[in-house]
């Protein structure tokens, strides 16, 4: 045999058996059609998240109080157009809410925040509190109070507590 | 002459020919050989890529059209916990807003709006008595499991905040004081930095 496989047909005297056997592939293809039936049916295509807030005045646990006391509050009124945000006693500049694009399109606009407590966090280090309060407006979308929320807690703010705005 | 055998063929001029100087229009083998390894290269990948999605918690929040949810994307994973849908007013019929609690409708959400009231008596009582069954089932279970007072609010992105904070305080009233709000997963998301104290469980 020239420069091929050897099949086991060249009529030595041991049989051998041949080595190209073909794997049957039927099973192996029913059970990758099952699991995927299987899959596709039990599929999740919408991921949904939940945001934990704390509602001001709910139970809340003593040993953080502790380690909030060295820290600075921090509050966030939200109103229909603005955002203002106070550390400790200092009110920071009230940062609009929403900004038009060049499309003249009216979008949310949390970039001034995000960046106000990117700011905050490298100015008061250990001082940083884990908490914020929002105080929100009544006329405030859920879109924009989950908005708010979601760049509080990607700020290192997990502890956020939701509460009416005052007056 | 040779004997051929009958039948169509060329003609001679070429009989010569490596495309025309066979047997002519012979029939086909009727042996196909299905190529499969294609297939199976195709049905890998789908698998691969159905686990890979596979959320082993299953549909908690179920999907209503009348809800389109905000998207987030430092959330935490859904739990099976009581779900407070708010559901948004449509242009043509300004009452269609409801307040739904596990399937069950509460109040209309443009009379919800209307009153002055801090909280929705019907909602708080409702919530109180999944509470009361909870606790009785994990009596009867003699479990250890305490009541952990979660509560999802799944709100559509309009709703105002005036609806949210009564269905809030009416949670809180009725003992579920761990709320959480449904939102969308954003891509890139993650988990958020842990707190550095967990919220007390009622």
């Amino acid at each position: 045999m020239a420069g091929g496989m050897d099949l086991g047909d060249s009529g030595g005297k041991g049989k051998k058996k041949p080595l190209d056997t073909a794997i049957n592939l039927v099973p192996f293809i029913d059970l990758m059609a099952v699991t995927i039936s299987f899959l596709i049916m039990t599929a999740v295509w919408t991921q949904i998240g939940r945001l934990q807030v704390q509602q001001a005045g709910g139970p809340s646990d003593p040993n953080q109080e502790q380690t909030e006391q060295k820290t600075v509050p921090l509050t966030l009124l939200i109103t229909e157009k603005e955002l203002k945000l106070t550390a400790g006693g200092s009110a920071v500049d009230p940062m609009p809410l929403v900004s038009v694009d060049k499309g003249g399109k009216k979008k949310l606009d949390l970039i001034k925040l995000t960046a106000k407590l990117k700011e905050l966090k490298a100015q008061l280090a250990d001082q940083w509190p884990s908490q914020i309060t929002l105080q929100t407006e009544d006329g405030v979308n859920y879109e924009v109070l989950v908005q708010v929320i979601d760049e509080c807690m990607g700020a290192g703010l997990p502890n956020v507590t939701v509460s009416p705005a005052m007056g | 002459m040779p004997i051929v055998t009958p039948g169509f063929r060329y003609g001679k001029r070429l009989s010569k020919s490596r495309i025309f100087g066979g047997h002519g229009p012979g029939k086909k083998g009727t042996y196909a050989d299905l190529l499969i390894t294609p297939l199976v290269d195709m049905f890998v990948i789908i698998v691969l890529f159905l686990i890979a999605n596979f959320s082993a918690t299953g549909e908690v929040l179920s999907m209503s059209k009348d809800v389109v949810l905000p998207e987030a994307s430092n959330v935490k994973e859904v739990d099976m916990v009581p779900v407070v849908m708010v559901t948004m007013p449509n242009k043509d019929d300004p009452t269609s807003g409801q307040v739904v609690l596990s399937g069950s409708v509460i109040g209309n959400v443009a009379d919800l709006s209307k009153e002055d009231v801090l909280n929705i008596p019907a909602l708080e009582e409702k919530l109180r008595e999944m509470k009361k069954q909870y606790e009785d089932l994990r009596a009867l279970a003699n479990s250890a499991d305490g009541f952990k007072g979660d509560v999802n609010i799944q709100a559509d992105k309009g709703v105002k905040f005036r609806i949210l904070k009564r269905v809030m305080f009416s949670c809180a009233t009725a003992g579920y004081n761990n709320i959480n709000f449904a939102t969308l997963q954003v891509a890139g998301a993650s988990e958020p930095p842990k707190a550095a104290a967990a919220p007390a469980a009622p």
